[in-house]
């Protein structure tokens, strides 16, 4: 009997920490999203005192060095998104429809452009296909003769749409795969019993029935091929002309005009927003295809001759994203001349030593990328976790108000928020320019949305009568929280930890326009590199970028509660 | 001396009352059983209880003190009560010992006496060899009884069960029932059992408070609630019960479908509406005219289906009802054909709502 205890905690007024708690997180996630959004704001639709004016937009909308860019990004992200949707639809259907061979094997190739850095990819494709110096021209000239013309030219609209579309069809893949992979094989059955035969079965019920996920991928790809500023930086600058997002971040540069790029940061972020409501409105209707009923595995059509010839097809693309570009990493990394191709008497680990001891840039950009992915990581784990734990258990009124902010992130591009962090962060009372902590911001705001849904959709799985049990047989909540919930959470919290970590890794679009020179991270010096020509250093930082990453989403994908898609968690900028 | 008493309990989400003025007093070592189908607000008043809801209103009390009110809710760690739930809720990540001993642990319990405890709980419930396995390596029995052995062993003051079997199949539903009766009895503990399903209400508990809409709608002994329902709701839920529409001439008789019926239970005025209750198997079906007029009446046959047993026969009277008539299989009349049906007096049972 507890009698005596519980007596005396009757008289002690009940304390409500969970208003608190609500107001905590929500200035902590208003300060992460609204303040620089309405910064953003204040800049775009004022002048240089500050007086409310349109002048902006006009000056936006008709002078032709912002005309151009607008309308280059128009070409290159509706481009890139048909050719991704071009690409994506068949393989994805191939590995999750057909008895392809290696239908595994694929998908981890996939996978593994998924997580290629787009700049990191550009730099490849500058390896192979700078006019002059790239190995596949070289190649074309042993056989066309040395004075013969470049057969590609990277630096050219084609090429950005080119490398653009290698690294931006896996997200068109992994919606169109997953909409496959989840509808019943009985669909396409009940269609063949009343007599349609297999190509009316896949135009009248299979086709249809992808058809939202392909479109919702399709705006996907359009909005990273908006948002991303890695690749054209790296291959439109040489070329000669502007997308919207290097537009942007040239407005940084001396002398700086910074109204003219929050003006111009406005139709990103509202495009971006339209695109993900539509987006949202496509899938959410798609729930009609798995009305009632159990359903057993999906039926697989049977290729016969044409296996190996489907394979061949898939592993021709991949070609473009993977086999390609990391052949030219690895030669460069390991070659006296990037542009040489490598051979057993040339091998060198030069590169490798320059990199990691002479190379000054290197040990503080190092320095920074650690500090930054620890505290990144471990604090937008923590916030996540709080804000899933609030709205998975609905422990508070107005938890829907915190969910909503943990998400609004995903609508405003790197490149948006950098801006919005700039404006917000240079003049009094919050003076961060220059320090890491304006990086810290931008990473977090940046990182929070997967992680919060990664961690509600963990807490998801564990049913809250597992708490109640602990509460009852004598657990405080505290101890429920401790001896219940953290260890059975424990994985997605690891999982969540190193995805915010590599994610920081791998942002370069918010970075360029806040980081200083005592400020650099990784991918900005990956940037700078690019900017030098030092492509070999690139190569070495890049594939030791690159194998941090595997090993994370190797080991994740080990965690049967994640799912075998833990590529499709990262984002890219 | 009351163990458990609900005081004009009151559960409102938002502008929906989930549970509307409950009081209900449960003697030391009585297992009582919430029945009602399921949004009756069972589970929520078992919730309150646990102390994992606050009420709007009313006070819950266990022994002398006040658990709940609208001033103050105990957190359920200081309840000393058990619980078990609906999906079982064991831990995944530890083992059957581990699960069971929980509790005793968060008691500061002595090694000693825990692993004395721990021993005799899993003797009783036949768990023994299970011990070192984790919960997913259990069939479903097995985690009921885990989940039984978990809650009993901290020797609570009120044990909660909220629809412990209904994840069961069938034969082990039944025999786990019997199970769960037989640990109270040997345990005394004052229990609370939420189910929606009758047969075990009626097989497990001391007294049973059938729910309905957030009110308990009936409160007394199985047997009460099955053979003297107040209800239409009760009759209906219980067994099944044909509820036919008469009209009272006086206090104990009513008029229906020609006849004159004579019935026991509520007391009726004259000329009001009455609804009697009476169960398919009581009713007396024949071919012929039975040999005394009092509580006879003519229907039609319109269905008749033979279950083995017996023979299930829909019928349908002058004014157009239909009841329902268990025969033995011996009474085999025809779709079509017209039969007497005799109502003995005492079960025709008059009801007040």
């Amino acid at each position: 009997m507890t009698t005596t205890t519980t007596s005396s905690s009757t008289a002690k007024p009940r304390i409500d920490w969970t208003r608190p708690v609500l107001w905590l997180f929500a200035a902590v996630l208003v300060l992460l999203i609204l303040l620089p959004l309405s910064w953003l704001a204040v800049f775009a639709f004022t002048d240089k005192s500050r007086h409310p004016t349109l002048q902006n937009f006009v000056t936006l909308f008709s002078n032709p060095d912002f005309l151009d860019p607008l309308l280059t990004t128009a070409i290159i992200a509706t481009t890139s998104a048909l050719i991704c949707c071009i690409v994506a639809a068949p393989i994805s259907w191939l590995v999750s429809r057909t008895d392809m061979p290696g239908r595994q094997t694929i998908r981890a190739l996939v996978t593994a452009s998924f997580v290629t850095p787009p700049f990191l990819g550009a730099v490849a494709w500058e390896l192979l296909a700078a006019p002059n110096s790239g190995l596949l021209n070289q190649l074309y000239r042993l056989f066309a003769g040395d004075d013969a013309d470049a057969l590609f030219n990277i630096y050219s609209m084609t090429g950005i749409i080119f490398v653009i579309s290698c690294y931006t069809f896996p997200f068109v893949f992994v919606l169109v795969a997953n909409a496959l992979d989840t509808m019943p094989g009985e669909l396409e059955d009940a269609s063949a019993i009343l007599g349609g035969n297999a190509w009316t079965t896949a135009r009248r019920v299979t086709i249809p029935l992808a058809l939202p996920a392909l479109v919702a991928g399709a705006l996907i790809a359009f909005l990273q091929a908006m948002t991303l500023f890695g690749s054209p930086a790296i291959l439109a600058l040489p070329a000669g002309f502007h997308t919207m997002t290097t537009k942007i971040w040239s407005l940084f540069q001396y002398p700086p005009k910074l109204e003219l790029a929050a003006a111009a940061a406005v139709p990103l972020l509202v495009l971006t927003i339209l695109l993900l409501q539509g987006q949202k409105a496509l899938l959410g209707r798609r729930g009609y295809s798995v009305i009632g009923g159990k359903y057993g595995a999906p039926r697989r059509v049977e290729l016969r001759g044409w296996r190996w010839a489907a394979l061949g097809f898939c592993l021709l693309v991949l070609l473009n994203p993977v086999f390609l570009p990391y052949l030219a990493l690895l030669n460069a990394a390991f070659s006296p001349n990037a542009t040489t191709l490598v051979t057993p008497s040339t091998a060198t680990l030069h590169n490798i030593v320059f990199v990691f001891t002479e190379l000054s840039s290197t040990q503080l950009a190092l320095k920074n990328t650690v500090i930054l992915g620890t505290a990144t990581a471990t604090i937008g784990t923590i916030l996540a976790l709080v804000i899933a734990y609030v709205t998975t258990r609905k422990v508070i009124a107005g938890h829907r108000v915190l969910g909503f902010l943990a998400t609004a992130p995903v609508a405003v591009p790197g490149i948006v928020l950098g801006v919005g962090l700039f404006l917000s962060y240079t003049r009094p009372p919050f003076v961060l320019y220059g320090t890491l902590w304006i990086l810290l911001l931008a990473f977090l705001t940046i990182n929070l949305p997967s992680a919060y849904q990664q961690l509600q959709a963990a807490f998801a799985t564990i049913h809250p009568e597992l708490e109640e049990a602990s509460r009852i047989l004598g657990a405080t909540r505290l101890q429920a929280l401790r001896q219940i919930t953290a260890p059975l959470l424990r994985t997605g919290v690891i999982a969540t930890w190193c995805f915010i970590f590599i994610g920081v890794m791998r942002e370069l679009s918010a970075a360029i326009v806040l980081f200083t020179s005592q400020t650099k991270v990784l991918s900005v010096l990956i940037y700078d590199l690019n900017e030098g020509g030092d492509l070999a250093a690139i190569a070495v930082l890049g594939i030791a970028m690159l194998v941090i990453t595997f090993a994370v989403v190797l080991a994740v994908n080990q965690i049967p509660m994640s799912g075998g898609n833990a590529g499709a968690k990262l984002r890219n900028g | 001396m009351a163990s458990v008493e609900l005081r004009g309990l009151v559960k409102r989400f938002g502008s929906f009352v989930a549970v509307d003025d409950v009081s209900l007093t449960i003697d030391h070592g009585q297992l009582v059983c919430l029945l009602g189908p399921s949004g009756c607000g069972k589970t929520t008043t078992l919730r309150l209880i646990a102390g994992f809801l606050e009420p709007s209103d009313g006070e819950i009390r266990v022994g002398e003190r006040v658990v709940s009110s609208r001033a103050r809710t105990l957190p359920p760690e200081q309840r000393n009560m058990s619980m078990i739930f609906q999906s079982y809720a064991l831990w995944p990540h530890m083992t059957v010992a581990e699960n069971i001993v929980y509790g005793l642990r968060l008691r500061k319990m002595d090694r000693d006496s825990i692993a004395k405890k721990l021993a005799a709980i899993l003797a009783t419930t036949k768990l023994e060899p299970l011990a070192q396995r984790y919960p997913g390596e259990l069939s479903g029995g097995q985690q009921q009884r885990v989940a039984l052995a978990r809650a009993l062993i901290v020797g609570p003051e009120t044990l909660l069960l909220d629809e412990p079997l209904s994840n069961l199949d069938a034969n082990l539903r039944e025999e786990m029932r019997f199970e769960i009766r037989r640990l109270h009895d040997e345990y005394r503990y004052t229990t609370v059992y939420v189910t929606h399903d009758q047969s075990e209400a009626m097989t497990t508990a001391d007294l049973i408070a059938v729910m309905n809409a957030g009110k308990i709608d009936q409160l007394g002994s199985p047997e009460d609630i099955y053979a003297r329902p107040e209800s239409e709701f009760v009759a209906r839920f219980i067994g099944a019960a044909n509820v036919i529409k008469g009209t009272a001439r006086d206090a104990e008789h009513v008029e229906f479908a020609g006849a004159t019926l004579a019935v026991v239970g509520a007391k009726l005025a004259a000329g009001q509406s009455a609804p009697i209750a009476i169960r398919q198997h009581e009713i007396q079906l024949s071919t012929e005219a039975p040999a005394t007029a009092q509580n006879t009446l003519k229907a039609i046959v319109t269905r008749q289906v033979y279950l083995g047993m017996n023979r299930d026969y829909m019928v349908e009277t002058s004014d157009g009802t239909s009841l329902r008539v268990t025969t033995p299989t011996e009474t085999a009349v025809e779709k079509g054909r017209e039969v007497w049906l005799t109502l003995p007096p005492a079960h025709c049972r008059a009801l007040s709502r």
